[in-house]
């Protein structure tokens, strides 16, 4: 039975019949659009759909959402596990009325894939949406989200580093702005860039998500001072921002309720990571009135959130794909790679980041004593980083051809999936997921 | 002078280091261990000494608050410049590259800072944001000529004074923004825009700052590989030059 909290009703989108008849043509055009691009062969069509629906009602974001629950769920890193983890703990409490949720999964998480995701569910009064860091600002503006989960905030393409700050700044004023009417901040105190933007906000849940990544935490994002670590806790020596004291906790492969309880969430998504993605996740469904039991439970469904950690079989060899788009990324997903070889993919277009100088920041060097098939348009950058790094390699450009070299290799004794370990960045991961039939 | 093992110093890798530039280190520190010649790298971090032992000394892409960071604490720690009169190499990139300048200027307001003042340069705010791959030729000490090639991603226009040399011209890209040069040259300080990082994508750069740095020519290495990428990032930048 769930919650009163989760059982609260909204209304979505009571439109003026002028509104309802446009949103209605634009949804219809989008949808043969989609099914054009289905088709076609050229994606799940969730992009196109949402294009031709904002052409034609370019405020269908801002009309699409009104009037709806909505927990949006933002970050560089984690967004799309996380999303799906909150959705299946949300579905889970929800029991028989699970068809009152909406999400987006497939992880279009601009204005147009998320009006596209809510225009295929008007009557969905709950919905979980990944949203682009971006879009943050317009979705606390025009959604009035009732939960907002900020999970970090580290540089995600280099070549667009420069935005981080001013990003920043939007999601401050945005949350000043909204004020009372603002969200819940589930945030994570362990990233200072997070405990930043989210200073503005009227309540905010801390979560220490025992993360590791400190590499683009040197300063202050309020002062500019050099910000100094003491017993695991960071603090800026220069103004008043310091870690806060969180409420929930991981504690190894634990998350740690603001009642002292350990939970375990035996998550079939891999990495410490995602304990903590689930840590920020859990936290989100119970202010959205989900039970933790059933919460847990739910998020023991979710396996390859959007194909990542999807273990499938392709030109004879059977392949585990992993998710990598930055440094950060990296640092996470490379210590699961266990096969040998490992196949490693590199792109560099506007959605992996023109500039691949972080190559050089992974410790590629974990991988001496194995093989690695480069592969991906960036294949020889990568090469000559794996050159540095003493580890060898074969670079075999052709993505299929290089999963096709994979297949004679073995799986490391001990793996969990008996599967070669594919890490890609976001252009070639969606390649592997098209060639592997998963999109 | 230059000690036994040559060291290479990534001076303050967390405040400047944002564009994989302590590759740069790793490379310098790997092209001496394969011609057998003993290296080791030193990181330095804020609030650690700097050594004045090094034989190169390298500083990096980062904001603009690191740059302001990094010049307090190096005039305060001192020990760069009396390695730098010692006959030590200082290879700068980007924003490291404008705080070895007599003036650059941060944030929005352009306030100007004083920078280490170990190259004649000066760099302000420039009319656009350069972002882009980037192909210049380099001449190098015996007049010989030299692709170079990198990603460079600054807001700040660097003109040079009558102290400093450019090290390159431009053929695509923006570079110092001013007057189709790139980079500086003054005395061992070598300053550059693009990352890459910039001596991992350009072998015969990073053997020039060795052997500089050791007085003596190297020994050339064979690594196709690298050659190769060299050979890729031209062939891509010039075709999509054309483009422009
Ligand atoms: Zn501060």
């Amino acid at each position: 039975m769930p919650s009163e909290t989760l059982r609260r009703r909204a209304t979505p989108a009571e439109l003026r019949v002028a509104d309802r008849v446009r949103l209605f043509a634009a949804q219809s055009l989008g949808n043969v659009a989609a099914l054009g691009s289905r088709l076609a062969n050229r994606g799940s069509g969730a992009s196109i759909r949402g294009q031709v629906l904002t052409r034609i009602a370019p405020d269908a974001f801002r009309l699409l959402l009104r009037g709806r629950r909505i927990a949006s769920v933002s970050g560089t890193n984690g967004k799309t596990t996380t999303t799906h983890l909150l959705a299946a703990a949300v579905r889970t409490g929800l029991g028989a009325d699970a068809g009152r949720l909406v999400t987006n999964t497939d992880g279009a998480n601009l204005h147009y894939g998320l009006a596209s995701a809510l225009s295929q569910a008007p009557t969905a009064d709950i919905a979980v949406l990944e949203t682009d860091e971006r879009v943050v600002s317009d979705m606390i503006a025009h959604g009035r989200p009732e939960v907002l989960v900020l999970l970090n905030f580290s540089r995600d393409q280099l070549d667009r580093h420069h935005e981080i700050k001013a990003l920043g700044r939007s999601w401050r004023a945005a949350l000043q702005r909204a004020g009372q009417s603002g969200p819940t901040v589930i945030a994570n105190a362990n990233d200072p860039l997070v405990v930043w933007a989210a200073g503005t906000a009227q309540t905010v849940v801390w979560v220490n998500t025992a993360t590791l990544w400190t590499a683009d935490a040197a300063l202050c994002p309020a002062c500019g001072s050099m910000l100094t670590t003491i017993d695991d806790r960071w603090d800026c020596p220069g103004c008043e921002l310091t870690q806060p004291e969180a409420t929930w906790r991981v504690d190894g492969d634990a998350i740690v309720l603001p009642s002292g309880e350990r939970v375990t969430p035996e998550l079939r998504v891999p990495g410490s990571f995602n304990v903590s993605n689930a840590a920020c996740a859990l936290a989100a469904a119970v202010e959205l009135g989900v039970d933790v039991d059933d919460a847990l439970r739910g998020m023991r469904t979710v396996t390859s959130p959007a194909g990542r950690f999807a273990t499938t079989t392709m030109h004879g060899t059977t392949v585990r794909l992993l998710l990598a788009k930055n440094p950060a990324g990296w640092a996470e997903a490379l210590p699961l790679a266990v096969s040998d070889p490992v196949i490693l993919a590199i792109d560099s277009v506007a959605a992996d980041g023109k500039d691949v100088s972080w190559l050089w920041d992974v410790d590629y060097e974990q991988l001496q004593g194995r093989e690695v098939i480069a592969t991906g348009p960036r294949a020889q950058d990568l090469a000559v980083r794996l050159t540095y790094a003493e580890v060898d390699h074969r670079v075999i450009p052709d993505l299929a051809a290089a999963v096709a070299a994979g297949g004679g290799g073995t799986p490391a004794p001990g793996s969990p999936t008996a599967a070669i370990d594919t890490l890609a960045t976001y252009t070639p991961f969606q390649k592997l997921l098209k060639m592997a039939g998963l999109r | 002078m230059t000690t036994n093992p040559v060291e290479i110093v990534l001076v303050y890798q967390s405040l400047l280091g944002i564009y994989g530039d302590r590759g740069n280190a790793t490379v310098l520190v790997k092209r001496l261990q394969w011609r057998g010649i003993e290296a080791k790298l030193t990181v330095v971090e804020p609030g650690d000494p700097v050594p004045a032992t090094g034989a190169v000394y390298l500083l990096g892409g980062g904001e603009d608050a690191a740059q302001v960071s990094a010049v307090r604490l190096l005039t305060a720690d001192g020990n760069l410049f009396k390695a730098l009169d010692d006959g030590a190499v200082l290879f700068a990139v980007c924003a490291g590259y404008q705080i070895c300048g007599n003036t650059f200027t941060i944030g929005e307001r352009d306030e100007v800072i004083e920078g280490l003042g170990v190259l004649d340069v000066d760099t302000r705010r420039g009319s656009e944001r350069a972002v882009g791959e980037l192909l210049t030729t380099w001449t190098r000490p015996d007049g010989t000529e030299q692709l170079l090639t990198g990603f460079e991603n600054h807001g700040g226009f660097t003109t040079l004074g009558p102290g400093a040399t450019a090290l390159a011209r431009v053929e695509i890209g923006i570079g110092n923004g001013v007057d189709g040069t790139e980079g500086a040259v003054q005395g061992r300080v070598i300053g550059t825009y693009p990352h890459g990082p910039v001596l991992a994508r350009n072998a015969a750069l990073a053997d020039h700052v060795l052997s500089t740095a050791l007085d003596r020519e190297l020994q050339p290495l064979e690594r196709p590989e690298i050659d190769e990428l060299h050979r890729q990032r031209v062939a891509f930048v010039r075709k999509q030059g054309l483009r422009r």
